[in-house]
């Protein structure tokens, strides 16, 4: 007997995964898609920066007196301005900040003199006001010390939030829709990819020869696999970039949970492509041409987007029967539970109750869904139907 | 030694295979006729696991063909098949990985089969950009690869011109003469004739002959006769005991003779009636052997 020839099953489903990770980074389709996907994610954080009027900076340059910086930063806390104060030497110095734009404007403070404000054009309406207010509390408290009353009685007004969390709820729901929006993308395109794959094979009867070396599992597992790492490292770079993102820009006040809700999208991502990729693979198997494609996968995809729906409609109202019930039905819960988690009203034993669940439907799905594959692969020919396949298995 | 041994399967109530069994020696060509859907795809299927028999089984070296044994032969499936998109090279070189090689063997391999199969230069080109013929030359070359112990291809010389049918059939005496056994099926059986060592003749699901070319040409040798007599009247032959007249004409006569019947009785009868042009023992072509073979169903098999 020759060579080493003794090949695991591991290493088979190694191999076919490699060629589809390699055969697809080539694809047009799949870089340009990823490709539009970025720039969507980037678009969208640029619009984000560009309106979000919290952020507001304003850089104020300041000759004379130290006193006036805390002045300066208190007033823009008040506003709700972000003041940024920069000491200048003199007169020359903060002409030439100015022109040069580094500064907004600057406060020139000579001893004796009105306080004066440089600028370039004019004054913004912010920047004028929180001068103007820095300037006239120093001033107060001066006159006041010179009149010699140190303390006033100003009675504080005390604020009592009905909704303290309101604009942070907010915020999660936000943050949940758009996981919700990128995992049902994902589910989408690479079952789609998984499908044709599967249709690749076997219009081009290349599927037999293949057979010939391996069983049909090996070749079933190695496409979800290969074409799932993929997808996952999609999902992690999105996530990546729009978490990143968000928080650098300050977009958001809840970092920490704009963490927690990507991770357990991404979680999503892994337990609802090995449902649906199996599910795309299976159907897949039933044609022969990418023609009759669409036909077989068209329940499966309108699963798919009534999860979706289901999905946008718990961020609404996550407490509500209906996301509650969903988010336990495998199939469903991908994109149900991950909104529910993200508002936050969900229990431990609730999520570990859906994995499990969605961890017995895939075990399922893959058992049953493996032999239709099995038996399917070698007809061809107009379209099979499921019972034929199981049939077809045993031949 | 390749056995293929009491072989049946039956797709519902369609009894395809009914005890199909014959042997390939090592080094050695075997050539499998049979008219369309006669069982050749189904055995070979079989052989390569893709279906699964209701009886019977397949051995190489006295050992049942499972998923390692199968990796070292190298297949070439009826329906020609390949990823259209991925270049020849990787292509290539992906099937040697998957019968085994390593990443670098493989890698290797697949220059070397390309080189030799003249696609050197189509190395960098997907499968769907190359002609038909390339297409099966990257196909052989898929087979051939990983350097297989046994080679079973499926009507491999289908759809080449004779350049393409003379190349192949050289890269198969190649491999025979490196002690690899080589069965293929096909419909040309002039090409059977020519390269193989033995052939089988598959009939509704049976073996209804099989040897080698000139073993089935004996058996049906000294059984029919031509003798050209141009002077003879009609019927010379007629009364000649043992002897049956197939065809006449002329003194263009076809005869067949009974078992231990003396050849050289009917020669002296014909040189009674004078010239004798001709006198051979007919010798049939394997064509003819097919349609003998093919035409005559027994009892037995048409009730199945």
């Amino acid at each position: 007997m020759s060579g080493p020839r003794g090949i695991s099953g591991a290493s088979m489903v190694r191999l076919v995964a490699a060629r589809e990770v390699a055969a697809r980074v080539r694809d047009k389709n799949f870089i340009i898609s990823s490709v539009v996907i970025v720039l969507v994610l980037v678009g969208v954080l640029g619009l984000q920066v560009a309106f979000s009027s919290g952020s507001e900076e304003i850089r104020v340059g300041l000759v004379g007196d130290p006193a006036l910086r805390a002045a300066l930063e208190q007033q823009g806390d008040a506003l709700a301005v972000d003041v940024r104060v920069v000491e200048l030497d003199d007169g020359a110095a903060a002409r030439a900040a100015v022109e040069a734009g580094d500064v907004d404007g600057v406060l020139v403070l000579d001893d004796g003199q009105e306080p004066e404000l440089l600028v370039e054009q004019s004054a913004g309406g912010s920047l004028q006001a929180v001068v103007q207010g820095a300037v006239a509390q120093l001033a107060l408290a001066e006159q006041l010390r010179a009149a010699g009353i140190t303390s006033l009685d100003v009675p504080e007004v005390s604020v009592t939030a009905l909704d303290p969390d309101a604009d942070a709820d907010g915020q999660r729901v936000v943050v949940a829709i758009i996981g919700v929006g990128v995992l049902y993308s994902l589910l989408i395109l690479f079952g789609q990819f998984v499908a044709q794959g599967v249709v690749e094979e076997k219009a081009s009867r290349v599927v037999e020869l293949l057979l010939a070396t391996m069983r049909p599992w090996q070749l079933l597992a190695g496409k979800i696999l290969g074409l799932g790492l993929l997808g996952l490292a999609q999902i992690v770079l999105i996530a990546a970039i729009g978490v990143g993102g968000a928080i650098a820009f300050d977009l958001v006040d809840i970092p920490g949970e704009l963490v927690g809700t990507a991770v357990s999208v991404v979680v999503w991502f892994v337990l609802g492509y090995a449902f649906y990729a199996a599910i795309f693979a299976v159907a897949a198997s039933l044609v022969s041409r990418q023609e009759d494609l669409s036909t077989v996968v068209m329940p499966t995809t309108l699963v798919l987007i009534g999860a979706f729906v289901v999905g946008i409609q718990a961020s609404a109202d996550p407490g509500g029967a209906l996301a509650r019930i969903t988010s336990y039905v495998p199939g469903l819960s991908p994109l149900v539970m991950p909104v529910r988690q993200a508002a936050g009203d969900v229990a431990a034993w609730e999520i570990a109750l859906a994995v499990v669940l969605m961890l017995v439907a895939i075990a399922l799905i893959v058992r049953l869904g493996g032999r239709v594959y099995a038996g399917a692969l070698l007809r061809t020919g107009g379209k099979l139907k499921i019972r034929e396949a199981l049939n077809a298995e045993r031949a | 030694m390749l056995e293929f041994d009491g072989l049946h399967k039956s797709f519902g109530v369609n009894h395809v295979l009914d005890g199909v069994g014959f042997t390939v020696a090592p080094g050695s060509m075997f050539g499998f006729c049979g008219s369309n859907g006669a069982g050749k795809t189904t055995t070979m299927r079989i052989a390569m696991g893709l279906l699964r028999a209701d009886a019977g089984e397949v051995r190489w070296r006295g050992r049942l063909l499972d998923q390692d044994v199968r990796r070292r032969i190298g297949y070439m499936p009826e329906e020609r098949g390949l990823y259209p998109k991925m270049k020849v090279g990787e292509q290539v070189a992906y099937f040697a990985r998957l019968h085994g090689l390593e990443a670098a063997a493989a890698r290797r391999a697949a220059e070397e089969w390309t080189e030799r199969l003249g696609l050197a230069a189509r190395r960098g080109d997907a499968v769907e950009k190359l002609s038909l013929g390339n297409q099966q030359r990257v196909q052989l070359a898929a087979a051939l690869v990983s350097k297989p112990e046994v080679l079973i291809l499926d009507e491999p010389f289908s759809g080449l011109d004779p350049i393409g049918v003379d190349s192949l059939a050289e890269a198969l005496l190649g491999q025979v003469r490196e002690g690899v056994p080589v069965v293929f099926s096909s419909h040309q059986l002039d090409l059977v004739e020519r390269l193989c060592d033995s052939v089988g003749i598959l009939a509704r699901g049976r073996m209804v002959a099989t040897g080698t070319v000139d073993e089935l040409r004996r058996r049906e040798t000294g059984r029919l006769l031509r003798v050209v007599v141009p002077d003879a009247a009609p019927r010379w032959a007629g009364a000649l005991p043992g002897v049956r007249v197939v065809s006449e004409r002329a003194g263009d006569t076809v005869l067949e003779l009974a078992d231990g019947t003396d050849d050289q009785a009917v020669l002296a009868e014909a040189l009674r009636t004078g010239r004798v042009t001709h006198f051979a023992w007919q010798q049939p072509t394997l064509v003819e052997l097919f349609r003998e073979a093919v035409a005559v169903p027994t009892a037995q098999e048409v009730a199945a």
